[in-house]
């Protein structure tokens, strides 16, 4: 009888438990969505080609990029709880036309290298298919296309977040590969630092892929859609933390593959296949076909949502109709925009002779590059007692997103500086 | 003040005004020393064509208001404030029915009742008259977008060489202010009024959509400036999820009073999509009649023939007679939506069968309803899927499915359009 008696507490606590379970089911999505098209072809590529170019080198970024990338997306999924509305939308609202149009077309520029690199990304692994990419590339720009604006999307989107589980594929080649894990522990907690141009391009281009600054305007716009209220917002924080160790542990271990093969065996990675060789301890021969899948599933999952999405904050910041829901004549600028980035980022794929990888990794480059500008705004944005009362930025968080800023800035304008110094000479 | 035409308003009339050729321009003492740029201009509402009240401008010792009686002149070089208002010291707390322009009009979206949209206000539109400024238009278009930017100029000129007809040159896209509602937040009684009046013109399937494209805050704000009726037909038209989230943000009275006004399973999906607290203090809050409606609903899960019924129904008995019909039918004209069809039951409340308005009219006044009603073609039990409704009426062409308890007691209908709603849905 004590024992029934005592028996309540039990169930309403799990029942406590389940409810915050399915509270979180609920929520969950938009913080592991965006990380897993974070890792898109610039992603992979960029990641393969500082694991080939640098070995171990880069490794210890990884941490405080991880760091970073945890803060600033809270801060991209926290303004849209608290506000609820976009990021393009805020920023039009507090600084006016003249803001808003300069930094949308640094962002749409940023937004066509970036379909440019998924459509090299698409053309690179169907190159290892034996699909030439004057083939390849009108095709998967006319599925793109039809698949986004017949509103099957969201039917395949589960079928995209399930092919990203290939990326299990580098953790598990990297242990195949038996690289030397002390060296590697150790280079991933010791800074080191080279202050030459390829090292610091691709130091930006390793941020610029990991902290894109689309994807916060893409996450912002996501959590929003949710209707996600203040209330749940610890899920929802959550979920943004784990979708950004995810991105991160991926990123990891396709630099230590790409380190243990390529960069040992000194391959100078200039093509798909070549990159592909980082699986072959798991895969042997049929590694650039495991690779290809890989790099295809992500090039093809961030086509369909970058150009979309890019569309959308556009229009939502000139107060222009936007949605597939509506009809062209309707949103003409919006399908124009968006036909017109699928259109750009294939058309420039077509040239011929083009060195697919370094493209992909150029596009990151000058993602690193536009970033700090749109942290500015964030944070000035989630700084601003009107908008988010008590949930403005502590002095942590400020100064962690001030110190990225800061970094980024530096490196921008030494990338820049050396750039024009090579230029010159 | 003339009625202007919403098109083609020629911006070079001296007689109208761009907010954007005023914004951030000096503003003088007498003495012709700055005393700081014009960040804002606060109307007073209430009025078709509200008419600027007073300014507001930033110096060195930051932000200052000033009536608009206080200013000597005005044009595109700034302002200049007569001798006697910059010694006063002028009520800084903002009246209610008071709107700031820049902070809470330009930039935002706003409801475009005339084309039912949802339109983002790049400009604003003045008549000036006797030195007195009235909001007369809101600029959404793109000219608006290239004026702020300062390009127009350029642009003009440079449209103006390559296609002088360009329908751009000619056209701005300014709606009336009396048919635009802003979504600010600080609409007094008066306001409140107007806009509700202003915004039942608005098809409540355009106002749903509206309401989908807002923001969480606007959508609030724009709830609040419906009427009850008006609230519950568009929200009857939204994802109950979404409603749900809404009706969570106001006082569960007033949450209440438009469920009531909502079809009673329109009422219940809302109710099964909120925490269990507010929906028992809504609930506790609603009529007890439609309480107990509802109430009976949510315990069917929405996929089934119980959760997509609706009570709401015409039922006669088979001694009735058309006139009788005819006169209940009249009676519950408000509340019954769907009028083409109704059902006879004995007096136990048991289903016997159906008749249709053309029944009504065909026979004569003193024909009881027994000798006319057909039987059914089919009857759903409250455990049958939405498969099997949707296959029935399509079968029958029945344009509602009665629900029956096994006993054959009349539970419910189901409608065709709740019916093409889910199925829709479920693709």
């Amino acid at each position: 009888m004590p024992a029934e008696q005592q028996a309540p507490p039990v169930p309403t606590q799990r029942a406590g438990l389940w409810r915050s379970f399915m509270i979180f089911l609920a929520v969950v999505g938009p913080g592991i969505i965006t990380a897993n098209v974070d890792n898109d072809a610039g992603g992979i590529t960029t990641y393969s080609l500082a694991g080939a170019q640098y070995g171990e080198k880069l490794l210890w970024t990884l941490i405080p990029i991880t760091i970073a990338l945890v803060v600033v997306q809270e801060m991209s999924a926290r303004m849209g709880v608290v506000t609820g509305k976009g990021l393009a939308d805020l920023i039009r609202e507090n600084y006016g036309v003249k803001v808003t149009f300069w930094i949308m077309m640094a962002l749409l520029v940023a937004d066509v290298g970036n379909t440019v690199a998924e459509f090299s990304g698409a053309a690179a692994s169907l190159q290892i298919f034996g699909i030439p990419p004057w083939l390849s590339v009108p095709v998967v720009a006319v599925a793109v296309w039809l698949l986004v604006l017949k509103g099957t999307y969201k039917s395949v989107e589960k079928v995209f977040l399930v092919a990203c589980l290939v990326y299990i594929a580098y953790p598990i080649s990297s242990f195949m590969a038996n690289p030397d894990w002390p060296v590697v522990l150790r280079a991933t907690v010791t800074p080191t630092f080279e202050w030459n141009g390829t090292y610091i391009a691709m130091l930006v281009g390793v941020v610029g892929t990991t902290i894109a600054p689309w994807m916060q305007f893409y996450l912002q716009s996501a959590v929003v859609e949710k209707g996600i209220k203040p209330e749940h917002y610890a899920h929802s924080r959550l979920d943004v933390i784990v979708g950004c160790i995810i991105t991160d542990v991926v990123a990891f271990f396709i630099i230590v593959a790409c380190a243990a093969t390529l960069f040992k065996a000194g391959i100078k990675v200039e093509t798909a296949d070549q990159a592909a060789m980082a699986l072959a301890p798991l895969a042997g021969k049929y590694a650039s076909w495991l690779f290809a899948f890989g790099l295809f599933n992500a090039s093809f999952f961030a086509a369909t949502i970058l150009p979309l999405a890019t569309a959308y904050y556009v229009c939502e910041a000139f107060g222009w109709e936007s949605g597939i829901d509506k009809k062209w004549e309707e949103a003409r600028q919006f399908y124009w925009l968006y036909t017109g980035i699928v259109f750009v980022g294939a058309a420039v794929v077509l040239i011929p002779n083009l060195p697919l990888l370094q493209i992909m990794l150029i596009s990151q480059i000058l993602n690193g590059m536009l970033l700090p500008f749109i942290l500015i705004f964030m944070l000035l944005l989630i700084n601003k007692e009107k908008l988010m009362g008590a949930y403005r930025n502590g002095p942590i968080f400020n100064g962690i997103a001030w110190l990225t800023t800061v970094i980024m800035i530096v490196l921008t304008v030494w990338l820049v500086v050396m750039g024009v110094r090579d230029l010159v000479a | 003040m003339p009625e202007t035409a919403a098109q083609g308003e020629s911006a070079a009339d001296p007689r109208f005004r761009f907010l954007s050729s005023i914004i951030g321009r000096p503003v003088r003492g007498p003495d012709g020393a700055r005393l700081g740029k014009l960040t804002d201009l606060v109307v007073a509402t209430g009025e078709p064509y509200p008419l600027v009240e007073s300014l507001v401008l930033k110096g060195r010792e930051g932000r200052r208001s000033y009536p608009w009686s206080s200013v000597e002149r005005f044009g595109n070089g700034g302002l200049t404030l007569k001798a006697d208002a910059v010694a006063s010291t002028p009520p800084d707390q903002p009246l209610s029915d008071r709107i700031p322009l820049v902070e809470e009009i330009l930039d935002k979206q706003i409801v475009d009742v005339h084309d039912a949209k949802l339109v983002r206000v790049n400009d604003l539109h003045f008549i000036e008259l006797k030195g007195q400024l009235r909001i007369a238009h809101v600029d959404v278009g793109l000219r608006g977008l290239v004026r702020r930017m300062g390009w127009e100029p350029l642009v003009d000129r440079a449209i103006g060489l390559l296609r002088p007809k360009a329908g751009y040159l000619k056209a701005d896209q300014l709606v009336s202010w009396k048919l635009v509602q802003p979504l600010d937040q600080s609409a007094g009684k008066v306001r409140l009024e107007v806009a509700q009046r202003l915004l039942a013109t608005l098809h409540p399937a355009d106002l749903a959509e509206i309401m989908e494209d807002l923001d969480r805050d606007q959508r609030t704000v724009l709830l609040e400036r419906l009427d009850v009726e008006t609230a519950a037909e568009a929200l009857e038209e939204i994802e109950p999820e979404m409603t749900a989230q809404l009706l969570e943000d106001v006082a569960p009275e007033r949450a209440a009073d438009i469920l009531e006004e909502m079809a009673p399973d329109e009422a219940a999906d809302v109710l099964s999509e909120l925490p269990g607290e507010t929906r028992d203090e809504v609930l506790a809050a609603m009529e007890k009649p439609e309480a107990r409606e509802v109430e009976a609903l949510l315990a069917y899960p929405h996929d089934q023939a119980g959760g997509l019924m609706t009570t709401d129904r015409l039922q006669l008995t088979a001694e009735q007679t058309v006139a009788e019909a005819i006169a209940e039918l009249r009676r519950r004209d408000e509340e019954i939506p769907f009028l083409y069809e109704f059902f006879v039951v004995d007096a136990k409340g048991r289903l016997l069968g159906n008749c249709t308005l053309r029944d009504l009219v065909l026979n004569d006044p003193s024909t009881r309803l027994g000798a006319i009603m057909r039987e059914p073609p089919a009857t759903m039990l409250v455990d049958d899927r939405l498969e099997d409704v949707a296959t029935a009426a399509a079968k029958y062409n029945m344009l509602s499915v009665p629900v029956v308890a096994p006993d054959g007691m009349l539970l419910g209908i189901v409608t065709v359009d709740d019916i093409l709603a889910e199925v829709l849905d479920a693709r």
